[in-house]
């Protein structure tokens, strides 16, 4: 997973808790002289010690709708549901606008995975997937596989052209969401 | 606004325009080069060929069953909260996304790349309406903004430079831009553009696929901005093809393999993205999206149901088609196709945009099999453009000249004979006694004096043959010699090469003396009755006698014979037993001579390079590879590999007579790759590329010497 995510250009560190990917966040945000952070989908307590950490360093952590933050949006922290180790790709459920918005439209989104929800290709994610979409209700569910390129002048390749510049990868040990 | 060429005329003068823009000939042979270098690295772990056949079957399945799947898929999907609509053509599609647009009170809409929409004029129709339409790929936003259309289907503004993307990127800042730095270049995209996703009513996409069992869309993408067309915006309406409904997740997820990696090298693109229903929207009342699916017909359903044109909607639009072709990285795009382009484009564009549009460019084909060979699902897009072209000219109701002598002259073989054995008389003032003719008269010579031409010889191979190969008492082996026009009339001194290569191996070699010409050139102008008269006369010319191999020193023949025959008859139901023990014996010169034959290994050791052209029918037609190269070396020479061996050498038959111009371009390029090799002699195994490539070496004055490979094995060097 990691070797073919960083082939394409995804951050990939190994970390052992929330509380760490909360912290690097952080420090990623006060590294790049950014200011603001959205967590959606993140449990209400780790929401908390996130906030904590924001005050005391001077960032601003986004209040929900995003909508309200589009123009003002760095960095986003979020859960994904699946690795998908063949290509290096990450699945995401993102039904909620919440979680779209701020996947989409900041510059850093930092994806936490536990490594547990790591499959070997989409045929063993398939089954899963077909049962969100054979369920009568919306979905709009993402393969996301490093940040967002373009290679449209002269075929050169470019990062980073609309949705994230960066996209990093925090594979999480023997944890739950 | 796009136009393309109706006739001829105009069609040469914009290939002379493409011809002459130095930026998008070097970025276009670069490309070319480039994506077949890396082709090999992308499908390293990947069975290609069972990957593509069972691509190929699977669409196959679904393609009869079109209108049950968008039954389906609108059942599904209408649970969802999707409105699905359906178009019979542009106009009602158009009208359709306007309608739409209007009762939501849209005016601002932007839209991610959709080759659908283009095929729909889309942008002019929502514009003359008074809708504000902005394309957000970048590539779509540079050709929106220089008001053309896509010259690729994946990379629609490849044939630009960053200094001509900087001059319209300050047109729009009113402000300097780094035109240099390309990643400066696409941050202006990012910064100019994202106001626009902010302020937009209704996003306007594409899909690459449409799943029946669930009614999700699949989308394809990599820059971000069909996500954010997807979310931002409170109205989304999808502009699809009734080709891109799928069964089943399973379905999609087997295109995904091949799509990416085909189209950009990727294993995956950045996104994909499975969209159902009306997702949650928080600007509005309802916290939903509109979600409209839109369906297009305009002419897909009717393809469907065609004997011959059917396989045409397996495109999953990968645009390889183009990356290979030698004739796209010369002149482009926009030359080369209507709105959608390359090989598959000189198809589609009779169904979807009419016979005008495909008039000249249908033309254009060399039929070097380049495309066939990357088709990810196996679409015979050689094949299916000459089917094309056949039924353009019968639409025209017009007869080309060429067509009209082809029939009357190549259906008599006695009198097509004839008039090769007048042109050996005929063409006396320009050979000067010489081999060659250097020079043609001054109004051929601008356009068609890029290579010196053959002589037709004054007494064909047909007539030499008694002397040459007497009947043998009891030979091991008896082969029956398809010569080919080109060696019968031009050079029979391959034909006596042969026969000294054979000399004291007891094998009988005959020359049926009813055979005629292929019929190749008849099927390349689309002449289908002619290529099907011949095919029967050369079938009945080697019946009668037991030969063993029916062996031709011609890759185009041996291609031809092999494969298109049973084509001509398969569609028109022919002589099927026959037929099989024709193409069954069929052999070429390199196969025979390696495997058959088995030349031996040299202890001797020339010291001599020789370069090798793979001939297009011999390397892609009948995937014979390797066996000309180890003939090189066990004669004893050093075989020196050169840059695109196997692409086309530019000839083509008759291809190289109708467009001399991009000929000449592909035969120029192939004759410096190999000067560069090094090599003394460049060898190949088709006398028609032997035709191009020493008539170009010839006129440049090069030290390298130009053989069959019968003549090199022969002792010719």
């Amino acid at each position: 997973m990691t070797e073919k995510a960083v082939a394409v250009g995804t951050i990939v560190h190994e970390i052992s808790s929330i509380s760490q990917a909360v912290q690097y966040a952080v420090d990623l945000i006060k590294k790049k002289n950014l200011k603001t952070l959205a967590c959606p989908g993140l449990d209400p307590k780790d929401r908390e010690i996130l906030l904590d950490l924001c005050k005391s360093s001077g960032l601003n952590l986004l209040e929900e709708p995003l909508r309200n933050h589009a123009s003002s949006l760095d960095t986003a922290l979020t859960w994904v549901d699946y690795g998908i180790a063949e290509t290096g790709t990450l699945m995401l459920a993102s039904d909620s606008e919440e979680i779209r918005i701020a996947t989409m439209l900041a510059s850093i989104h930092i994806a936490m995975l536990p490594i547990s929800k790591i499959r070997q290709d989409t045929s063993a994610i398939e089954a899963d997937l077909n049962d969100i979409l054979k369920n009568d209700s919306p979905s709009y569910t993402a393969f996301i596989t490093g940040p967002s390129r373009t290679a449209d002048i002269e075929r050169v390749l470019a990062i980073g052209v609309h949705g994230p510049v960066e996209l990093h990868l925090l594979l999480i040990k023997d944890i739950q969401p | 606004m796009i136009k393309t060429a109706q006739d001829m005329k105009s069609y040469k003068k914009l290939l002379d325009q493409a011809l002459n823009d130095s930026f998008l000939r070097s970025a276009l042979d670069e490309f070319n080069t480039a994506y077949r270098e890396n082709r090999p690295n992308v499908y390293k772990d990947l069975d290609f060929n069972s990957i593509r056949d069972a691509l190929a079957e699977n669409k196959d399945s679904l393609i009869p069953f079109l209108e049950i799947l968008y039954e389906e898929f609108k059942l599904n999907a209408e649970k969802a909260g999707t409105t699905v609509h359906r178009a019979k053509d542009a106009r009602e599609a158009n009208e359709i996304i306007a309608r739409i647009a209007r009762e939501n009170k849209v005016q601002k809409i932007i839209k991610s790349k959709t080759m659908t929409a283009e095929e729909t004029f889309l942008n002019d129709f929502l514009e003359e309406q008074g809708f504000m339409v902005t394309e957000t790929d970048l590539g779509e936003w540079i050709i929106q903004l220089r008001h053309e259309g896509p010259s690729h289907m994946v990379m629609p503004a490849i044939h630009l430079s960053r200094y001509q993307v900087g001059d319209l990127f300050e047109e729009q800042t009113h402000s300097k831009v780094d035109d240099e730095n390309i990643d400066k270049l696409v941050k202006v995209a990012r910064h100019v553009l994202r106001p626009r996703f902010l302020d937009a009513d209704m996003g306007v996409t594409g899909a690459n696929f449409a799943i029946a069992d669930s009614g999700t869309l699949g989308l394809v993408t990599n820059e971000g901005n069909m996500r954010l067309c997807t979310t931002l915006p409170r109205v989304h309406v999808a502009l699809v093809g009734f080709d891109k409904l799928v069964s089943d997740l399973g379905s999609a997820l087997g295109i995904l393999k091949v799509l990416p990696r085909n189209a950009t090298g990727q294993a995956i693109t950045s996104y994909v993205t499975w969209i159902k229903g009306a997702n949650q929207c928080l600007n509005t009342s309802s916290q939903k999206k509109q979600m409209h699916v839109i369906f297009l017909d305009n002419g897909r359903l009717s393809l469907s149901k065609d004997p011959v044109f059917h396989t045409a909607l397996r495109c999953i639009r990968c645009g390889a088609c183009a990356n290979v072709c030698p004739i796209y990285a010369k002149v482009g795009g926009h030359k080369y196709g209507h709105v959608y382009i390359g090989a598959i484009g000189l198809i589609l564009t009779l169904f979807y945009h009419g016979k005008e549009n495909d008039r000249a460019i249908v033309k254009n084909c060399i039929n070097c099999q380049a495309c066939k060979e990357v088709c990810p699902v196996a679409i015979d897009l050689p094949h299916l453009i000459k089917k094309t072209y056949a039924r353009v000219i019968k639409e025209d109701g017009k007869t080309p000249v060429k067509n009209f002598l082809l029939a009357k002259v190549m259906k008599n073989r006695k009198l097509f004979h004839f008039i090769l054995r007048k042109a050996y008389l005929a063409q006396q003032p320009l050979t000067k006694g010489k081999p060659m003719i250097r020079h043609l008269p001054s109004f051929l010579e601008k356009t068609h004096g890029f290579r010196s031409l053959p002589v037709i010889v004054k007494t064909p191979l047909r007539d030499q043959w008694q002397t040459l190969s007497p009947k043998l008492e009891n030979p091991s082996l008896t082969i029956a010699l398809f010569a080919g026009c080109a060696m019968d009339f031009i050079y029979p001194n391959h034909g006596k090469d042969l026969l000294t290569l054979l000399k004291n191996a007891n094998i009988q070699v005959d020359f049926p003396m009813n055979q005629t010409c292929c019929g190749l050139p008849a099927m390349m102008a689309a002449e289908e009755k002619t290529a099907r008269t011949l095919a029967r006369q050369n079938i009945h010319a080697f019946e009668g006698e037991q030969y063993d191999y029916i062996l031709t020193l011609c890759a185009s023949c041996a291609s031809h014979l092999t494969h298109n025959y049973e084509k001509i008859f398969r569609e028109t139901r022919g002589p099927a037993r026959d037929l099989e023990l024709f193409t069954n014996k069929i052999i070429d010169f390199s196969s025979f001579m390696d495997k058959v034959f088995k030349f031996p290994q040299t202890s001797q050791v020339i010291h001599k390079k020789v370069a090798y052209h793979a001939p297009c029918h011999l390397c892609r037609g009948l995937h014979v590879t390797n066996e000309p190269r180890a003939l090189i070396k066990k004669a004893g020479y050093t075989y020196v590999p050169s840059k695109d061996e196997d692409v086309c050498c530019g000839f083509g038959g008759s291809y190289s007579v109708d467009f001399p111009e991009i000929s000449s371009e592909i035969l120029t390029k192939k004759l410096d790759n190999v000067e560069a090799s090094g090599a003394d002699i460049l060898v190949t195994d088709c006398p028609g590329c032997v035709m191009q490539l020493s008539g170009g070496m010839d006129k440049r004055q090069s030290h390298v010497k130009v053989l069959h490979l019968v003549e090199l094995l022969a002792g010719k060097k």
